[in-house]
């Protein structure tokens, strides 16, 4: 089951038990806070018990023996210590609830890491959209809501009606009998006004919700749309969507609310007929009053939570669709991260030569990442990949990073197959632009040093400069403490690739330089700078350079060319450009 | 009663003015209902009481009337619900389309000199929670509010009548429980709510990084120290939470302990005056099961009153970003532009605000009718601010620019825009179909004109390559497409607005050599004729697209010279 598939493309019918399913397998998980939230709501409901049989009490002796004020007195005690009970066990009941979701909710976090650590680098970020990245990390929220505030209710609906039913049947059978009656009915007949409706209104809120984030892309695009003269049509569209959506949802909502009425009909009715049928067997003297109090008092209760659980029901829906996306993540990275083989302890004293022997490298489910590659990059010297997009030279970085396993053949460095080294302490020596440079959230300052911890003020200066970030940075206001992220500045393609690159020259130790793209967004003269700079670095270490423009691999030692995943040319530059490969055509096409 | 509300929220109710039958029918109905189920509690009481003592006295009794009513309640009850339920949806579909569609109206001429929400996520992450208060106050605000202020009213008019010292009780009570419980409580939970929120979105924050940014942490070998910092934040924020929850539950076990007091009150009263024989029994059990009863509709009171105060700052700072005056006044009437126009600049500075610093300074250039010019410089020399300003964007602070020899002034920045066509670095893509994106810059277009457009941006591959063509949709911000195909769908777009000026910023970025070669041919050929102005890195394939060349720096054109020359001179 592919993540994208199983959150988009499957309708929600087929997908929906898969997630009740997920849903009840991690309540499971927390079975002890649930019992204890089930126990305290029981309790509740027998403290409610006692109260209405206390009030019932003191109002049937006012009525009938007109006793006064001091027949207040110790049953009022009694319904005072009952509610002062009542406010303690729905306090605790609420909490426990809570307290057990949130352990569901730590342990999701930590699985939700877990996984991505066990799908591997790229894993995550290949099978699932960002967007899709977002909503898992917000679903752990929707699935809070569901365990604290659903899942009680929803056992308190069954639990309450069952325990206040044993009180009446002996108070009153008739009443009892009513209200026996009834209470399967309206699971019956919610299930068949209802199942349709569900679904419907289901699909409404995610319509709904839709339609919010269409409202916001539009907002979002706004210049766009007045650079097109598009913006007054825009909202004219706008406009008519909603008013279409309208239109449509009370369509829907008249019959979706109908299993509502239904159980408000009922539980009404149920309530003025145990009222009238109780009033006549009084008038017969055939019931005591306070036996009748005691049922009036207890049937509006006896509904209640089953009312209060409607209100709940988008708690439901949001933690299913956030469940769908779980369930997904499980079912891609099953069991938890793969234990690090301990590998020999690398010590790196000078540039190694990077040797790869016939690597093929498949990438799951898509075309083929690398085909039988056997190449050689030498210490001391600038080597260039160069294909283009989706030729497999960010593969071959991702293989030597140790990011992957080649399917078949070796990666060696100075000889030693890489595989048997302690990964950790290879990647030590690696200086490393990604070909998509992630910000992370913090200042500029925080996410140099995520690369570098241990670099100091001068350290930090000096990448700044080689890199031309300081040029960037002298335009921000709060420079070195501007906040980057999600949350903070956003910034362009030129300025993130010089962050990346100012990144990668604080690792002053690396040995090793794989720069993806690193003139990318760079105008000519930051591109030349950079390149003088790299072959500056160059004799005392190990650089691979993986480009598209051609300009920057004439400047380099050798060059390997790559197409769809083969090794088709290698040389000197020079060499391949008087040639008649690929590499020459590559150079026509961007020189003509 | 609009009066007592605060300057704010009547703005917000005058842009909701056009629903407010609905919304008033709305808020009717749920008083109908809520009025009905404590009036079937009272009356079935009073009911059992008087049967009760007219069985013991063999008293006769008219028990018609009663029976009648309660059946009557239990209908109004339920049916009432039901219709509260359709209407105010009704009401709030609409008061939602119309509160959006209002402000995206309001907000066009801002956009985007005067929205800094539009270029910060969180800003914008802001704002989009303020339109969702604002949607959500009717709802959740308007008809709570209006429930319990009409039940507790009634209730309390009922009490005046029967016995006026239980109304003092049960006002006391539900003043306790609706208001200064809740008031008590928020304040008490505010820093808390507040640094809960702030850390809220940091370890979302944190956890995006984790999953966004893992190749980045295994490559510096920082994955655990960062695991390490989302498990200290989540643990902290935890405890706030289960502190806050447990908060929230007392809030809500408050009022149910109010609504034991003011029974207890009520029964001491009532008993007290039964006793005397000024309460006729019946009415001591109505009494007890009334104040029951209402406590029910004051228990949401409290949610509604916490929404109402983040309603308060929400509607402030959408209707303060509302309300903020245009970076231009529009002429009347838009000047006419030439067939061919000519671009001048003369001295124009421009800075995106007061403490910014100058992104243009004293530019001078002028592009005759059919020019093509590439700009050139390093990012953030100006470029972009440039064609910003030409756009009518943002308001120059010194100079000004001719376009078709008008000043900028005398021209309505949409007329002006139609005879600009742009391909941004970020040209955003709709949640509509292919062909409703196309045509968003031209609605008239013809079938044969958008396939030539299409053709012209080497796109026609990729859409018989779609499974329904030109009516696929592109999903959330073209979510669906890759960034190669975007790019080429908002070039169609922008050559289907059959613009004399067309500017082009980094088309061939992430394109590879042949695909950024074939491009810049077909640009060739569609810009036959026109004004063209290229901002670009890329030095290759320069001279076929355009004639000269304009180094910028620092805000200022630096020099100007044949596209010969500067290659000749930067060795490209």
């Amino acid at each position: 089951m592919s993540f994208t598939g199983a959150t988009e493309a499957s309708p929600a019918s087929r997908v929906e038990p898969t997630a009740g399913q997920w849903l009840r397998r991690e309540a499971r998980g927390i079975r002890g806070p649930l019992v204890r939230t089930g126990v305290l709501s029981a309790l509740l409901a027998l403290a409610l018990v006692g109260q209405a049989w206390v009030l019932s009490g003191i109002l049937a002796m006012g009525v009938l023996a007109h006793a006064g004020f001091t027949a207040l007195g110790g049953l009022g005690l009694a319904l005072l210590l009952l509610a002062v009970l009542r406010f303690a066990l729905a306090v605790a009941a609420r909490r426990s609830a809570f307290q057990g979701a949130q352990q569901l909710a730590q342990r999701l976090r930590a699985r939700i890491l877990q996984g991505t650590q066990a799908l591997g680098p790229y894993g995550l970020r290949a099978e699932a959209s960002g967007d899709l990245i977002t909503r898992l990390v917000d679903g752990v929220e929707a699935i809070l809501g569901y365990f604290a505030r659903y899942l009680p209710q929803a056992s308190a609906a069954v639990l309450v009606p069952a325990l206040l039913l044993a009180f009446v049947f002996p108070a009153d059978w008739l009443s009892g009998l009513i209200l026996l009656v009834t209470a399967p009915l309206i699971p019956l007949f919610m299930v068949l006004v209802g199942r349709a409706a569900a679904q419907a209104s289901e699909r409404r809120y995610a319509q709904l919700t839709r339609l919010g984030a269409a409202f916001i892309d539009a907002l979002g695009g706004l210049v766009t749309l007045r650079q097109l003269g598009a913006a007054e049509r825009f909202a004219a569209h706008l406009e008519a969507q909603s008013e279409e959506y309208r239109v449509l949802s009370m369509q829907v909502l008249r019959v979706a609310f109908l299993s509502a009425l239904v159980l408000e009909f009922f539980a009404m009715i149920s309530i003025a007929v145990v009222a009238v049928l109780v009033g006549f067997r009084l008038l017969w003297g055939e019931m005591h009053l306070r036996a009748g109090l005691f049922v009036l008092l207890l049937a509006p209760e006896f509904y209640l939570p089953l009312r209060a659980l409607g209100g709940l029901r988008h708690a439901r829906m949001d933690a299913l669709a956030a469940a769908r996306q779980l369930a997904a993540l499980d079912a891609l990275a099953p069991g938890g991260a793969a234990p690090q083989p301990v590998g020999a302890p690398v010590n790196l004293t000078a540039a190694p030569k990077i040797c790869l022997e016939a690597v093929t490298y498949q990438h799951r489910g898509r075309a083929a990442g690398l085909r039988e590659c056997s190449l050689v990059i030498p210490a001391g010297r600038v080597t260039a990949l160069v294909g283009a997009t989706g030729c497999g030279k960010s593969t071959l970085l991702n293989l030597i990073l140790g990011f992957a396993r080649p399917g078949q053949g070796r990666v060696l460095i100075d000889g030693q197959d890489l595989a048997t080294m302690d990964a950790a302490q290879w990647r030590e020596c690696i200086a490393w632009v990604p070909q998509h440079t992630h910000v992370f959230e913090g200042t500029v300052r925080e996410n140099l040093l995520l690369a570098e911890e241990r670099a100091d003020a001068r350290a930090l200066e000096r990448a700044a400069l080689e890199s031309g970030l300081g040029a960037v940075l002298a335009r921000l206001p709060q420079g070195w403490d501007t906040p980057l992220g999600e949350r903070g500045l956003g910034l362009s393609g030129g300025q993130l690739q010089r962050l990346a690159i100012a990144r990668a020259l604080l690792r002053a130790r690396a040995r090793v330089w794989l720069l993806d793209e690193p003139t990318a967004h760079l105008d000519a003269e930051g591109a030349r700078s950079l390149e003088r700079m790299i072959r500056a670095a160059a004799p005392s270490r190990t650089v691979l350079l993986a480009v598209h423009r051609l300009s920057t691999a004439r400047s380099a030692d050798w060059v390997i060319v790559l197409r769809e995943g083969w090794i088709v040319e290698q040389g000197a530059p020079d060499e391949l450009e008087r040639g008649e490969g690929y590499y020459a055509r590559l150079l026509q096409a961007e020189h003509a | 009663m609009s009066r007592v509300l605060p300057p704010m929220l009547r703005r917000l109710l005058a842009v909701l003015h056009p629903e407010r039958s609905w919304m008033l029918g709305g808020a009717a109905l749920a008083v109908l209902a809520a009025l009905a189920a404590i009036g079937l509690m009272a009356v079935s009481g009073w009911f059992i009481a008087a049967m009760a003592v007219a069985g013991a006295s063999a008293a006769a009794i008219n028990y018609y009337t009663p029976a009648a009513a309660i059946r009557l309640c239990a209908i109004l009850r339920s049916g009432g619900r039901y219709g509260e339920r359709l209407v105010t949806h009704e009401a709030t579909l609409r008061s939602l389309s119309r509160l959006r569609v209002w402000l995206f109206r309001r907000l066009i001429p801002l956009a985007p000199a005067r929205l800094a929400a539009l270029r910060s996520g969180e800003l914008f992450a802001r704002l989009r929670a303020d339109v969702d208060a604002l949607e959500h106050f009717y709802l959740a605000v308007l008809v709570p509010g209006a429930v319990a202020l009409a039940s507790v009213a009634t209730a309390i008019v009922l009490c005046l009548i029967v016995l006026p010292a239980a109304g003092l009780a049960v006002l006391i009570g539900a003043l306790l429980a609706g208001v200064l419980v809740p008031a008590w409580l928020q304040r008490r939970a505010a820093p808390d709510a507040a640094t809960a929120v702030r850390e809220g979105g940091a370890l979302r924050g944190l956890l995006l990084d984790a999953l966004r940014g893992h190749p980045e942490l295994l490559a510096w070998g920082r994955v655990s120290a960062h695991g390490a910092r989302i498990e200290q934040l989540a643990r902290q924020l935890d405890a706030r939470r289960a502190r806050l929850e447990v908060l929230e539950a007392t809030g809500g076990a408050l009022v149910g302990l109010c609504a034991q007091l003011t029974l207890l009150a009520v029964l001491g009263i009532a008993l007290g005056a039964a006793h005397r024989h000024t309460l006729s029994p019946p009415l001591l059990v109505m009494l007890a099961l009334l104040a029951l009863a209402l406590f029910e509709v004051i228990g949401p009171l409290s949610e509604a009153l916490a929404r109402w105060s983040a309603t308060l700052t929400s509607c402030a700072r959408v209707f303060t970003l509302a309300d903020t005056p245009a970076p231009f006044v529009e002429p009347e009437v838009s000047a006419s532009v030439p067939l061919r126009p000519a671009v001048v600049f003369e001295d124009v500075s421009l800075r995106y605000d007061e403490a910014a610093p100058w992104a243009l300074t004293q530019v001078n250039l002028t592009l005759a009718p059919g020019a093509r010019v590439a700009l050139v410089g390093a990012s953030g020399a100006g470029k972009s601010s440039l064609v910003a300003a030409l756009l009518k964007l943002y308001p120059l602070q010194h100079g000004r620019i001719l376009f078709g020899g008008r000043p900028l002034e005398s021209l309505h920045g949409d007329e002006l825009r139609r005879h600009i066509a742009v391909i941004a670095q970020h040209s955003v893509l709709f949640n509509q179909s292919l062909l409703e994106n196309l045509l968003l810059a031209a609605p008239q277009a013809t079938a044969a004109q958008i396939e030539r457009a299409v053709s012209l941006a080497q796109l026609d591959g990729f859409v018989a390559s779609l499974p329904d063509g030109y009516d696929t949709q592109l999903g959330e911000a073209g979510a669906l497409v890759s960034g190669g195909e975007a790019r080429r769908i908002a070039i169609a777009r922008a050559l289907l607005q059959d613009a004399p000026v067309l500017v082009l910023d980094e088309p061939t970025e992430g394109l590879d050599a042949v695909t950024a070669r074939d491009l810049y041919t077909a640009l060739d050929a569609a810009a036959n004729g026109r004004t063209l102005l290229l901002i670009t890195h890329r030095l290759s394939g320069l001279a076929r697209l355009v004639d000269e060349v304009v180094v910028m720096e620092a805000g200022a054109v630096q020099a100007r010279k044949p596209v010969a020359q500067y290659l000749a001179e930067v060795g490209g």
